[in-house]
């Protein structure tokens, strides 16, 4: 840590300031003291106090979930820690925690911080904070404007992730495991299943060849888009040895036993069975035996755990279960894995699609290239009876699962969300899946109101 | 492209096979975008096939390479840190990356008498022989640099444009015009009715958006 400046304590207490009036107001201080610090103190993340442990959360799917059950868990066994829930994940977000977390010297008060950190942000965040570890949990093409691609991404963590911090990677992501090549790793990997598959059933694989060689990269298995069990054929590139595997996981149980390096087991609950969760329960594990807690301390947390009602919900209403599900827009893997669910669910369903970014539209942006690299093909699937699909770009969207395959008859459109729910035909229903954006909370809302509006109509009939 | 022409034959070149049209007659030649490393390879991979490629070009071969594949038959393509890379010399056109800044627009850009809608998302800003030889002009968004508002290159049948796709789903009338030049003399669409639509919406939408002043 280099030493405090006037320039820093100006800062510091600048922002102090300027949270306390925040909050006044009643406003969350999400990233405006420390965009105002760092205005002020270019190195003020840099300077200012930070706890022994930090943890580090990154990659493209996940980082929110992870970061929310490792807080959960360390509440949960009286752990005090900082952490970046109500900021933003940027460095203005960082900065803001980093503020909260010190007193007006800028000496940390907790021990542990839990940081939530975008991989696009991290060269403005790591030349200043070492991770103790850092989670990576997996590696995807993202929004193309933003991430561009996976090799781009994966050299920016490899440029600015610190020499001296511990990295926790997915082992079945050959992108992940491969960043920062000189750090010291610890791999985890969920050992194959039985819905992992010989040919890839997705539309993008964000690594085909190897990088080493470019020989094409021969798979053992496809679990989904690039993760499984790959190798080149050509030399020594593959996916690495893992330190956790997941070995045994019953579904129905909803229990999964990890082997340990030294060829030890531990059972763990896991109450979500989504692939997804697995791999972000599999790395929480991981990560919270690194700094010391036990099975029974890891477990207890995990059992309690719930995913936020953002992400997912579901409700019985009259008979017709209303799912809704996070399809987060311009993200090609969240929304692929989305409408997989839909199709895999069991009943027969109503898919209501709700994928325009409208956050991104209010600011004007139109690009839609992500659509196609989107399996909308999982909507195409004969339990889902009706595919719905409103929001600004209804009309691409209509475009892009007429592509897929979808019958004309069985789609039905309007660019308003109510309007577009009306057309819903609840005969023999039993399932409406509602695949929202992150911005269209409000939305999905008045979808739900209006299902509920519908089936109670027709019930009285 | 397939989907409007169900009894096309899809040739998918991997890096390490020698291109299809080396020894065979291909009715559409396609280079979509790719990463620095993977531009880097493809250069590499189609040095030895420069002079066929010029051949096609002059024979009116249908091209087209979106994104920032026309860099690869540019003259170079530059570093930040001052390193290049050769590319196939074929147009003259000098590439500048700048990793640390993408580039995103919406454009409107005019093709013979077609208006084109789209996105471009890029590292790079491309500088030398960009006026001539055009693909077209904008009228929204930037061009081949930010100081042109000419866009991608045409010679005889080769296009080329940054604009990314779904170029050809989001301009039915220009996807039209390359089936025409293909040799199908009455091209018609798969969801043409669908295709349409979204293009009139984008199109009123865009004008309407940023060119508050056009009708």
């Amino acid at each position: 840590m280099s030493k405090k400046t006037l320039k820093f304590y100006i800062a510091l207490w600048g922002a102090k300031a300027g949270s306390i009036i925040l909050k006044l107001l009643g406003r969350n201080a999400t990233y405006f003291p420390g965009k105002f610090a760092l205005s002020i103190c270019p190195n003020f993340i840099e300077m200012i106090g930070k706890s022994k442990t930090i943890i580090g959360v990154t990659g493209t799917n996940g980082k929110t979930t992870v970061c929310n059950m490792i807080e959960d868990t360390l509440r949960e066994n009286n752990y005090k820690f900082i952490d970046n829930k109500y900021g933003s994940n940027i460095d203005s977000g960082i900065a803001t925690t980093l503020i909260s977390g010190v007193n007006l010297t800028g000496k940390a008060k907790k021990d542990i911080a839990v940081l939530e950190i975008d991989e696009r942000s991290v060269s403005k965040v790591f030349p200043y904070l070492t991770p103790t570890y850092l989670i990576c949990t997996n590696l995807f093409r993202d929004s193309l404007m933003r991430n561009a691609h996976t090799e781009f991404i994966a050299g920016v963590l490899t440029k600015y992730i610190p020499k001296q911090t511990k990295l926790i990677v997915n082992a079945d992501d050959l992108i992940c495991s491969n960043i920062a090549p000189d750090n010291e790793k610890i791999y985890f990997s969920i050992d194959k299943l039985e819905t992992d598959t010989e040919k890839c059933n997705n539309i993008v694989r964000d690594i085909i060849v190897c990088p080493k060689c470019n020989t094409k990269l021969e798979y053992e298995y496809y679990r989904y888009h690039h993760i499984g069990k790959a190798h080149c054929p050509n030399c020594d590139f593959g996916t690495p040895k893992a330190d956790y595997i997941a070995n045994k996981i019953d579904i129905d149980k909803k229990k999964m036993t990890i082997l340990q390096k030294d060829e030890t087991q531990e059972e763990y609950d896991i109450p979500n069975t989504n692939i997804i969760n697995m791999y972000n329960m599999l790395a929480v594990i991981v990560l919270l035996k690194q700094i010391g807690l036990t099975q029974e301390q890891i477990n207890n947390g995990l059992k309690k755990l719930k995913i936020v009602e953002t992400r997912y919900s579901e409700e019985e209403y009259e008979g017709i279960k209303i799912v809704t599900h996070l399809a987060k827009g311009m993200n090609p893997i969240a929304c692929s894995r989305a409408f997989e669910y839909a199709k895999t669910t069991d009943g027969n369903k109503i898919a209501i699609v709700l994928v325009d970014d409208l956050h991104e539209d209010a600011k004007g942006t139109e690009n839609i290239a992500w659509q196609y690299d989107t399996d909308f093909e999982f909507l195409n699937d004969d339990t889902i009876k009706q595919v719905i699909i409103a929001g600004p770009r209804y009309l691409d969207t209509i475009v892009r699962i007429r592509m897929a395959g979808v019958p004309e008859e069985k789609i039905a459109y309007e660019k308003n969300e109510v309007e577009a729910t009306a057309k819903a035909n609840l005969e023999g229903i039993d399932k409406v899946v509602i695949l929202h954006d992150l911005y269209s909370i409000e939305e999905t809302e008045r979808i739900k109101n209006k299902l509920k509006e519908m089936i109670k109509e027709k019930e009285t009939k | 492209m397939h989907k409007c022409i169900p009894d096309a034959e899809i040739i998918e070149t991997e890096i390490n096979q020698k291109p299809a049209f080396v020894e065979q007659k291909i009715d559409l030649i396609y280079l979509g975008p790719s990463s620095e490393r993977g531009q880097e390879i493809i250069i590499q991979k189609l040095k030895p096939y420069k002079e066929k490629i010029e051949e096609l070009i002059e024979n009116g071969t249908t091209f087209l390479f979106t994104g920032n594949a026309i860099e690869v038959l540019g003259d170079s393509i530059k570093n930040e840190d001052g390193s290049q890379i050769e590319g196939l010399e074929i147009f003259h056109i000098r590439a500048k990356r700048n990793m640390m800044n993408r580039r995103n627009s919406n454009i409107i850009g005019k093709y013979e008498d077609i208006e084109i809608v789209g996105f471009k998302s890029q590292f790079t800003q491309a500088y030398g022989d960009v006026e001539e030889n055009s693909l077209m002009e904008l009228e929204l968004g930037m061009g081949m640099n930010e100081n042109t508002n000419k866009e991608g290159i045409k010679k005889n049948h080769f296009i080329a444009t940054y604009v990314i796709g779904p170029i050809l789903i989001l301009n039915p009338l220009f996807t039209k015009k390359l089936m025409q030049m293909m040799g199908i003399e009455n091209p018609t669409l798969a969801l043409e009715k669908e295709v349409m639509t979204a293009y009139e919406a984008r199109l009123k939408e865009f004008h309407k958006k940023f060119k508050p002043e056009s009708k």
